[in-house]
């Protein structure tokens, strides 16, 4: 059945072990599954590093600290750590970029890719917090606990998504 | 709990996560791109398996009394206007804030560079929210599909990940999720209608 050698496994097998992380999510953390949050847990560290002001935000502040905070930043980390583990046993390595780039966008070398990953990362996450959650907050926890408004997220999300990728080549 | 047992609990989940998502292989830039343009649905199989998972699990959880809820509020101006905004970067990037990590993970060494935007986009819009929570502020707060319809939660929850589940069928009998990976697993599988290079193959896998 599933391997940890294969280079990919049913989508639907995968999908339910995610699911499932809402147990001990729930059970041992009191939350449920996020990732953006993350992001202003370790910038916001930093930032008060160099900027004493930076902690005297409300919102940086509360993500400073705390058991649910660096959770978070440790599942983040974990996820890191478990696709490189994956990726190795299956020895399914990738290239320094995948090849959609230049199928979609004709950008061929990492110097023109890497403005372009860094604007998407600063849009991603500012449209992540705005929104309070992304496609894990809204779109995996949000949407189990049949909230409104992760439904309202979600469906401007792929919106927003397919609306951007219609401007590319096809894929 | 402590944050040093919080940490641990954190890794070891995301560890848990990190693989699903590169056996998955939802965290390539190929399959979100291709979500996006609706060619490619290996996406919509994982995300709405996790989200019919998490519906059961939370309708035991929560119709037994292990747990409490904890949805987030319902802002209208602010899901609209930060999803719209998330979406355009999730395909910009083809991937997602969790996924990114993934991707640094598997090798693509573009995602540094999209989680060092991530990082500072979060850290921005720190500094902003004082200036722009007035504008983002505004919904009916903690509003949730069981309330609108007047049922229990679990009821309702159970229902929706039956619908979720047929929904699923139809999808894979429509298109049978190894013939999305490409020869690669990097969700190309050649269908564009320009192309011709060697890399381009339709496999379906055995």
């Amino acid at each position: 059945m599933l391997s940890l050698r294969d280079k990919a496994w049913s989508p639907y097998a995968a999908g339910i072990l995610i699911g499932l992380l809402q147990i001990p999510a729930f059970l041992l953390i009191n939350t449920a599954l996020g990732a953006s949050s993350s992001y202003v847990t370790v910038a916001g560290n930093l930032a008060a590093l160099v900027d004493p002001g930076a902690a005297k935000i409300d919102y940086i502040a509360k993500h400073l600290a705390g058991a649910k905070n660096w959770w978070q930043v440790a599942l983040v980390i974990g996820v890191a750590l478990g696709a490189l583990l994956s990726s190795r046993l299956s020895g399914a390595s990738r290239p320094p970029m995948s090849t959609v780039w230049s199928r979609g966008l004709g950008i061929t070398s990492m110097a023109q890719r890497a403005p372009l990953a860094f604007v998407a990362g600063f849009i991603m996450l500012f449209g992540a917090r705005i929104a309070d959650g992304c496609t894990s907050g809204h779109g995996l926890s949000g949407i189990a606990q049949l909230a409104i408004g992760s439904f309202i997220a979600v469906a401007a999300m792929f919106a927003g998504g397919i609306a951007t990728a219609l401007l590319l080549r096809r894929v | 709990m402590s944050v040093l047992s919080a940490i641990f609990v954190g890794l070891a989940m995301g560890l848990v996560f990190g693989l699903a998502l590169e056996k998955s292989r939802v965290f390539e830039p190929g399959v979100i791109v291709g979500q996006m343009q609706l060619r490619n649905f290996i996406m919509l199989k994982v995300f709405l398996s996790a989200v019919a998972t998490g519906l059961v699990v939370l309708a035991a959880l929560n119709g037994f009394g292990f747990i409490k809820l904890a949805p987030k509020a319902t802002l209208y101006t602010a899901d609209i206007a930060g999803g719209l905004i998330l979406g355009v970067g999730i395909t910009l990037a083809g991937g997602c804030p969790g996924t990114v990590l993934a991707q640094i993970g598997a090798g693509y060494r573009d995602a540094w560079a999209t989680l060092l935007g991530g990082l500072c986009g979060a850290l921005t819009f720190g500094y902003l929210e004082p200036v722009l929570r007035p504008w983002i502020d505004g919904g009916p707060g903690k509003l949730t599909l069981d309330h609108l319809v007047g049922l229990p939660f679990w009821q309702v929850a159970v229902m929706f990940a039956a619908l979720i589940i047929m929904l699923l069928v139809l999808l894979e009998r429509w298109r049978p999720w190894q013939t999305e990976l490409g020869r690669h697993v990097d969700g190309d599988t050649g269908s564009a209608a320009t192309g011709g290079s060697g890399r381009r193959h339709i496999v379906s896998q055995h």
